[in-house]
């Protein structure tokens, strides 16, 4: 259900700007994603989640969740995303909204909603859930569900509801791609029928099961151009009752995304195995270790570890990026997105123009820019490979 | 009491409220105050968490700007435009609530 890899993570904004060069002090953490679970009732196309689920280990108990977000907090984490996986299938997750909140975190739920039944939602407002993100995949039941490879379009739209019902400030979120951009005016239809504050419109990140999936879910380019007006006039209709984000599909862009705000810069994520991540896709890197919270303290995974380390600051670019002056603005763009697309994390991220792996990106692009004989993209459905659970071990 | 959020000019009379989303809390690392709402935080300087606390929908724009000049040393009349610019800047984020003058008599 999520694709949290750019999209949902905490803005920062200071009067002071915060260091640049982290070589010379570690910068504090922000924000951390916890996945609770990997276990999730849609089998979503486009799930960041990784394809390949860690080998061992358990998911984390309760009193090592509660752990690791005492640790967060004390790091100076402000923001914490529950996630998953489907985090309602915790059922633990009020405790773990409480333990935030005596940590000193902001919480936001970031759920698919299934499993949001009144009794939970108020458990959940009682715990001091702060804030609600629910993802939709489209605006009607019939595409949404082919989808989501699951009848759930009926039972977001009652949770929403549900969400507004009892005050907490509702994101509705739908992940944008080749099947249902076609859909977006009446996508923002709903987001205002349904009382959202902030509708947030992730034109999808390819990796996990969205990269396994790009030749099926990659729009076009006349699609993403009537997209992105509409979503540029919807922003200016809605000003002031509902907040619009359109986030730009980066294999479109001429610079790559600036990931993370940086790698060990701003964010982290602790996976639902414990392993702490400087990104959520990280583990697309298949030669970095990460260590993990059952044998290390948070504080010391942040600052000391080879993973976070790794590509912090500036020093590891290569050319064009190490006298790029967009260095610290873009920080090389995405590691795992070079990963992918080149086989190599410290390259620079294709998605820049200035990429020699650029190519790489360009055919991949070009390919998506035809309809196939009698595609009419919002009803062709049986091209994607739906993400599947873990295996019980895992559970 | 109406409590729908208005989208009005500031008037001397409008009583600004932080927005129910957002809250407020020492950030244990830089010792500000730390304005936290769905998508992120504001670390604020000190003249901004003076302004901040001030949003509690009991004081008035005017009254505020009293309280400010008289605890920075300045007048009124100069520190009007900046914190009108500064709460316009928290209401162009979604964070702020205007109560209008006709709503506080509910």
């Amino acid at each position: 259900m999520k694709d949290t890899k750019d999209t949902g993570h905490a803005e920062v904004t200071s009067q002071q700007k915060p260091t640049s060069s982290p070589q010379s002090s570690v910068p504090r953490p922000f924000g951390l994603l916890a996945e609770l679970t990997y276990r999730c009732p849609l089998p979503c196309p486009y799930c960041s989640n990784p394809t390949q689920y860690p080998p061992t280990g358990a998911e984390l108990t309760t009193e090592e969740w509660k752990r690791t977000l005492s640790q967060a907090g004390d790091l100076g984490v402000l923001h914490v995303l529950l996630s998953g996986g489907e985090p309602l299938l915790r059922s633990d997750l009020a405790e773990l909204v409480a333990a935030a909140r005596e940590a000193g975190l902001y919480t936001n739920l970031i759920t698919s909603a299934l499993g949001l039944t009144r009794d939970r939602a108020e458990r959940l407002k009682a715990a001091g859930l702060d804030s609600v993100q629910i993802s939709f995949q489209a605006d009607e039941a019939s595409l949404a569900d082919s989808i989501a490879g699951t009848p759930s379009h009926a039972r977001k739209r009652e949770a929403a509801k549900l969400v507004r019902d009892l005050n907490f400030p509702l994101t509705f979120n739908v992940v944008l791609h080749r099947k249902n951009l076609g859909r977006l005016e009446a996508i923002i239809a709903l987001a205002e029928e349904v009382g959202a504050e902030r509708l947030e419109l992730a034109n999808t990140q390819f990796y996990g099961w969205a990269f396994k999936n790009k030749e099926a879910l990659l729009p076009t380019r006349v699609q993403l151009e009537e997209a992105e007006r509409i979503a540029a006039a919807a922003k200016v209709r809605l000003s002031g009752k509902m907040d619009v984000l359109y986030i730009l599909p980066d294999y479109y862009g001429d610079r790559p995304k600036p990931c993370m705000n940086g790698w060990g810069r701003r964010y982290l994520t602790v996976n639902p195995v414990g392993d702490v991540l400087p990104c959520p896709t990280a583990s697309e890197i298949k030669w970095l270790h990460f260590d993990n919270i059952r044998q290390h303290s948070l504080a010391w995974i942040w600052a000391e570890s080879v993973a976070f380390n790794r590509f912090r600051g500036t020093a590891w670019m290569p050319q064009p990026c190490r006298s790029c002056d967009q260095r610290e603005i873009d920080f090389g763009g995405c590691r795992c997105q070079a990963a992918l697309l080149t086989g190599d994390a410290g390259n620079t991220d294709p998605a820049c123009s200035l990429s020699p792996y650029r190519d790489v990106l360009n055919r991949i692009v070009d390919g998506a820019q035809q309809l196939l004989e009698g595609e009419t993209p919002s009803s062709h459905t049986t091209d994607l490979q739906y993400r599947i659970n873990p295996s019980h071990s895992l559970t | 009491m109406n409590d729908e959020p208005h989208n009005l000019p500031l008037s001397s009379g409008t009583r600004p409220r932080l927005a129910a989303k957002a809250r407020v809390q020492t950030d244990k690392i830089s010792g500000k105050l730390a304005l936290l709402y769905p998508e992120g935080v504001l670390l604020l300087n000190p003249t901004g968490a003076a302004i901040v606390e001030l949003c509690d929908g009991q004081h008035t724009f005017q009254e505020m700007v009293t309280t400010l000049a008289a605890r920075y040393k300045s007048s009124p009349n100069s520190l009007s435009s900046d914190v009108a610019e500064y709460l316009d800047r928290l209401r162009e984020r979604g964070l702020l609530e205007l109560i209008s003058e006709e709503d506080s008599y509910w």
